[in-house]
């Protein structure tokens, strides 16, 4: 007899357990749901993403800090880094963190059957499950795909036979690179690279463009470029990869620049090339869901091509893939199913970071895009500098920058590289999400002396000349 | 007229009051409650299509968003 659940999910990642929770709180654990996945249980953000990828920037921190103190007076030191400790501790940390945050929580929810496989979807209202058991097939009257994504590999001969890591793999090392060479340098790159970096690899991010990722505010991208080199990461911009090949125990990664072959001796590689989302063998036609190599395509509540079946995370077509983007939508659609409503989620009211030092955190329209839909920006940007705790920290390398709209004074982007801008870009998001001015921002106090001061200054440079302001000027 | 037989999940009920409440609640949109199952919270009721829809009966306020109760539509026939 075939299985017949209120709710199938396909996923269990942050998406997933999101709309299972808010599922079970609104059916008060009525709810039967399916979940079905394959590997480690919690998604990207626990095992591969967020979690190690935060750990071991904080950890190479402390190396960095010992290794170049900020104050006169402090003796520098060169501490001993072990290097396959650390990767034992931090996967130790992953354990704990998907115990307690994924496996221990399901507990609380008999409701939901976990399914160990690989999903098909087969009809509107079917999946088959194949696992090493065999073949099962469920029934489901409301579905939820939240497959998530996969790093993408380019294709560059010579790629598969020589090796490389992914931020997927690159957690299992035991012994830290001695040259590293990064293909892509998004996100990832970045936070991964200065990491390794930091704990004694010598880090080059190989990249066709000068900037970081398309939709990031240019001059804040390439002011982390500048940090990053300053902490002593090579960028090779203007490369583009032929192919790599094994040369006794060395990778060579073969570019053209300007025309000519250089050749790239590294003995790690890692790519950095972004993600794909995870669609492949789910056969979402089979549904009449539309999709495309960017993913699932969706409509403001989340419903697919096919309205009996959501779509929520990394797989769905849209600008971010960030963890608690996924959860949120996960978190609506359960509302959107169960309380038959029809939220969205406006994206331009949605933060993400990159976890580098300093940090580069970001809400809301960049001053191009604003000035290409609206035609009527107007921009404000400080250097970190101009911050007083920046220069109590012996920071120099960072900006402030705010967008708004010139008619209204309303705050539509900011845009911050500086130490903690991840810990207090909600400020921004509240200023945009409420429709804040810069002088609503101005009218309220904030700390002194913070980094988080710098969006203060910034709302105050609208209307006066900073450099002829007292530190603490309201 | 146009009588339909509506067969529909509800949740959130947990005892003989939630029973009555839900009844109450369907019986405020002019639905004829048919059965309501505690134990399988399956709630059959008939309607006038020309009065509610069944799509409509399920928005009821007493499966708002601010109540306990929530329901889906299983089968209209």
């Amino acid at each position: 007899m075939i299985q017949e659940y209120d709710l199938v999910i396909i996923g269990r990642g942050a998406a997933a357990f999101s709309a299972a929770i808010r599922t079970s709180e609104i059916t008060s654990n009525q709810a039967s749901i399916a979940m079905i996945g394959f590997g480690p249980i919690g998604g990207t953000c626990v095992n591969v993403g967020c979690v190690p990828s935060k750990y071991i920037i904080e950890a190479a921190k402390v190396v960095s800090t010992q290794r170049n103190p900020r104050y006169p007076g402090i003796k520098q030191s060169d501490p001993v880094v072990e290097f396959g400790k650390l990767m034992e501790s931090l996967r130790g940390a992953v354990e704990e963190e998907r115990k307690s945050k994924y496996e221990d929580v399901l507990k609380f929810y008999p409701n939901i059957t976990m399914y160990e496989g690989r999903a098909s979807i087969i009809s509107r209202d079917t999946v088959k499950v194949t696992s090493k058991l065999g073949e099962e097939d469920i029934k489901g009257y409301n579905f939820i795909i939240a497959t998530g994504s996969s790093p993408m590999i380019p294709k560059i001969e010579g790629l598969e036979d020589t090796g490389y890591l992914t931020s997927d793999s690159v957690w299992s090392l035991n012994e830290l690179p001695g040259e590293i060479g990064i293909l892509g340098g998004g996100f990832v790159g970045l936070e991964i690279g200065q990491a390794l970096h930091r704990l004694g690899s010598s880090v080059r991010i190989i990249k066709k463009h000068d900037t970081i990722s398309r939709g990031i505010e240019r001059e804040v991208g390439s002011e982390l470029i500048r940090a990053l080199e300053n902490d002593g990461i090579s960028f090779l911009i203007g490369r583009d990869v032929e192919k790599v090949y094994q040369r006794g125990d060395k990778k060579i990664i073969s570019t053209r620049y300007k025309g000519k072959i250089e050749e790239i001796e590294v003995d790690e590689i890692l790519i950095a090339s972004g993600r794909k989302p995870n669609v492949a063998g789910l056969s979402p036609e089979n549904a009449g869901i539309e999709y495309s190599d960017k993913g699932i395509k969706v409509n403001d509540d989340f419903s697919t091509s096919n309205p009996l079946i959501y779509a929520a995370g990394d797989v769905v077509d849209q600008k971010y893939r960030l963890e608690t983007l996924s959860a949120r939508e996960g978190a609506i659609i359960a509302s959107n199913i169960f309380n038959h409503s029809s939220k969205g989620i406006n994206l331009q009211e949605v933060p993400w970071a990159i976890f580098t030092e300093p940090q580069l955190a970001s809400v809301g329209y960049t001053e191009d895009e604003y000035n290409r839909n609206f035609g009527k920006a107007v921009v404000r940007t400080i250097p970190l500098v101009m911050v007083p705790k920046a220069r109590i920290l012996r920071e120099d390398i960072g900006l402030f920058k705010i967008v708004a709209d010139e008619d209204t004074g309303k705050i539509v982007g900011i845009h911050v590289l500086a130490p903690y801008a991840a810990e207090f870009i909600i400020e921004a998001v509240i200023a945009i999400k409420n429709g804040y001015t810069y002088n609503d921002i101005i009218e309220n106090s904030h700390i002194f002396p913070t980094v988080a001061e710098g969006i203060k200054l910034t709302s105050q440079s609208f209307t006066r000349d900073m450099t002829k302001m007292s530190c603490c000027v309201e | 007229m146009t009588e339909k037989k509506v067969t529909m999940r509800v949740f959130g009920m947990t005892c003989d009051d939630c029973v009555r409440t839900v009844t109450d609640g369907l019986e405020k949109q002019g639905a004829d409650v048919l059965s309501i199952s505690l134990s399988n919270g399956i709630a059959i009721v008939k309607i006038d299509d020309a009065k509610i829809s069944a799509e409509n009966l399920i928005k009821a306020p007493v499966f708002g968003e601010e109540s306990h109760y929530k329901a889906q539509l299983r089968r209209v026939e």
